[in-house]
């Protein structure tokens, strides 16, 4: 790991048993999942469309209305603070100023009307005691460290005069502009290139390397995940199916789910036959399989997968699995495979 | 690397393509030539791939090989024949042959159509197939994507997107075509999803002899699937080389850049390098000499006067470089994936095999979710 992170250090968020459901539903959406981000380390949440990464991210910012969404139950600690529990006017309090987040699209994210520098200044001025020159200052300083060009003649452009990439770089400034203690980035760097991802990238890890700020990132590219995380927490269907260090979950993945994911993705390195595939698609809402979600789709799925929900099981040094038969070469080994094929 | 003319299905020739914008109130119009003196072949039977990052021109000059943009300049010429100059009549006929697949599978199918009549509609302009046997191509077609032929009654906003991928494949199909050119076919979907599409794309390629044409930005998918690759930068071919050739040794500056910024899916591999600084710049001033020299590590004098031409650099490549002979001798853009581990290589062979063992199972329950719903309904 390139990074120390001290593992006893108390966690600056800690999410147990989250569970959220939208209104009218016949399922929760989150279905009781427990992670914790600790000061300076990278969390990633991986998985694919649907799964419940944004809206984990989105509930945790305070950005669902409660009227919509329930909360069926859990905590989000937040130092001594549950996130879950906050007036709006509190967690806006927090919102930009210790806790923040930067969004997928900084096109849509970014006020089109706005020039930056003001953008920037509004969100020191709502939280700090600083006059209107103090926080432009702060903005240009925010646009220094985010490595954009020629800074002090950037602040009076409004964002359709930047490129995508910039755009993005504006939003981190914007977002670590009163040095939060934990920073949510929901794919950040999905609408980029990938020259512009590699400098995006680097750029948030430097700045986390300066602020010791916590980052939960969301992503669905195991190449990004490789890249940045510490630790990883393996999302399908509303559930955390798989969570550990970053080395554990690709050297030792457990569960089918996490093995298909990485499978199935193309490897840059020369062609190794026919990618493997999961078969049909995540379950809708309507139609969450009772048991472990993932049941429809496994290739191992036995009866008992249907009907009891698998707990999250310690495989390896703080790395846990939703699996009843992980590891799988243990409960499926190659030659009872071949012999039931023949 | 002259080829006979039968083993070539498009060519271009110093094909351009230019964009007029209007600019300000009173401004003059101001050009910006999108795809600039493009020269390639394309083999029969092979997959073409190209690829840039966004505004690179690659998904104009994916139109422009079919026509289904006009060229400014320069010619397309499909077995030996200009087709920029063929009339409207003359152009339909051909479009039995070109077929395209777009991105977006939410937009590129007209809500009001079923799945039938749009899969349909090909054939019905292509084919002189009788409205019966039109049905049961439809069927056979929908099987073939692995969708079920009862499908053809519904309308696309009813699938998902990796389901209404596999419709505008279908449709492309319908008409048997030779070439199909798909624009970031897979980049829309999911990871397991785009999985799927990829095995299907190459398993209809191989069935019905298909020259393919793929626009892409994900190198990895790219690495997959292509025989050969053109390396596009704002609208210039700056290498093109046989897959395993560019991944292993890119000869282009450029090229080496997107393959050091590739993040690779290992954590031992924490390699993902920012060799690439600043944004590509706009097409409407592009840089003189080498379009690529303001980013350029190696750029000299000479690439800032002096516009390098795309030349033959051995083994079937070809780059536009002034001075790739002296980068290419310490090359450092290759792609390296470190090796997997043992438990990991364990599991993946396990699961490629019991999924394997299930897959004429799974192509139906992609569809057993949807038709439970629906017989639910109808219930």
């Amino acid at each position: 790991m390139s990074k120390a992170i001290d593992l006893n250090a108390t966690p600056v968020l800690s999410v147990e048993n989250l569970a959220l459901r939208f209104k009218g539903a016949p399922a929760n959406i989150i279905d009781g999942i427990s992670f914790a981000v600790r000061p300076g380390e990278t969390l990633c949440i991986v998985g694919e469309s649907g799964c419940g990464k944004s809206v984990t991210a989105l509930s945790l910012m305070g950005l669902l209305p409660r009227s919509v969404a329930q909360i069926m139950s859990g905590t989000a600690m937040f130092g001594d603070r549950d996130l879950l529990e906050l007036s709006q006017r509190a967690m806006a309090d927090l919102r930009g100023n210790t806790i923040s987040m930067i969004f997928q699209e900084p096109m849509t994210s970014l006020n089109p009307s706005y020039k930056i520098g003001d953008q920037i200044a509004e969100v020191v001025l709502r939280h700090k005691h600083v006059t209107r020159a103090e926080a432009l200052q702060r903005a240009l300083q925010m646009l220094d460290r985010v490595k954009i060009p020629a800074a002090s003649s950037r602040l009076d452009d409004y964002p359709h005069e930047l490129s995508g990439g910039m755009r993005q770089r504006v939003m981190i400034a914007m977002a670590l502009a009163n040095d939060p203690a934990v920073l949510i980035a929901d794919e950040p760097t999905t609408a980029l290139d990938v020259t512009i991802q590699a400098q995006i990238i680097d750029l948030i890890e430097e700045l986390q390397k300066e602020t010791g700020t916590a980052l939960v990132m969301i992503t669905h590219d195991l190449g990004v995940v490789a890249e940045i995380a510490d630790r990883v927490c393996v999302m399908y269907a509303g559930h955390i199916v798989e969570d550990g260090p970053v080395e554990s979950i690709f050297d030792d993945p457990q569960h089918p789910y996490t093995i298909g994911l990485m499978s199935s993705v193309p490897s840059v390195g020369p062609r190794s036959g026919r990618l493997a595939t999961i078969g049909g698609m995540v379950p809708t809402i309507d139609h969450m399989p009772s048991g472990c979600r993932f049941t429809p789709r496994c290739p191992f799925a036995q009866a008992n997968c249907k009907t009891s929900p698998p707990p999250l099981d310690e495989l390896g040094p703080s790395h846990r699995a939703a699996c009843h038969y992980a590891p799988l070469e243990t409960a499926f080994p190659a030659t009872v495979l071949q012999e039931a094929g023949s | 690397m002259k080829l006979p003319t039968r083993d070539r299905i498009i060519e271009t020739r110093s094909l351009t393509k230019r964009f007029t914008s209007n600019k300000g109130l009173f401004g003059r119009s101001v050009s910006v030539s999108a795809v600039n003196e493009v020269s390639l072949d394309i083999r029969r039977g092979e997959t073409f791939s190209i690829v840039g990052e966004s505004g690179c021109g690659k998904s104009t000059l994916a139109r422009l090989l079919v026509r289904l943009l006009p060229a400014s300049e320069g010619a397309v010429l499909y077995e030996g024949n200009d087709i920029s100059s063929l009339s409207e009549p003359e152009m339909r006929r051909l479009r039995k042959d070109l077929q395209f697949v777009f991105q977006d599978p939410f937009s590129s199918l007209n809500p009001r159509m079923t799945v039938g009549a749009l899969i349909e509609e090909p054939m019905k302009v292509h084919t002189s197939l009788s409205r019966k046997e039109r049905r049961l191509k439809v069927a056979d077609l929908l099987t073939k994507v692995g969708l079920r032929a009862a499908f053809a009654n519904r309308y696309p906003h009813e699938f998902s997107g990796g389901q209404r991928q596999r419709i505008g494949i279908a449709r492309a199909l319908a008409s048997g075509p030779k070439v199909i050119v798909g624009d970031e076919p897979v980049s829309a979907l999911d990871v397991s999803v785009q999985a799927q599409v990829i095995n299907l794309l190459e398993d209809l390629k191989a069935e019905f002899d298909l020259t393919l044409v793929l626009i892409a930005h994900d190198l990895a998918v790219i690495r997959h699937m292509s025989d050969r690759i053109a390396v596009m930068y704002l609208g210039e071919i700056v290498e093109l080389a046989p897959n395993d050739p560019l991944y292993d040794k890119p000869l282009h500056p450029y090229t080496q850049a997107l393959m050091r910024a590739i993040p690779i899916a290992s954590p031992h591999g924490r390699s993902m390098d920012v060799s690439l600084t600043g944004d590509v710049p706009s097409p409407l001033a592009p840089p003189s000499g080498c379009r690529f020299h303001p980013r350029c590590p190696h750029a000299t004098s000479l690439c800032g006067t002096e516009k390098p031409v795309l030349s033959d650099a051995g083994g079937a490549r070809m780059v536009a470089c002034h001075h790739w002979e002296k980068i290419a001798e310490n090359s450092q853009g290759s792609v390296r994936e470190p090796p997997r581990s043992e438990n990991a290589e364990k599991r993946f062979a396990l699961f490629r095999e019991k999924s394997q063992r299930q897959e004429p199972v799974t192509a139906a329950t992609e569809t057993q979710i949807k038709l439970s719903e629906r017989s639910h309904n109808n219930a």
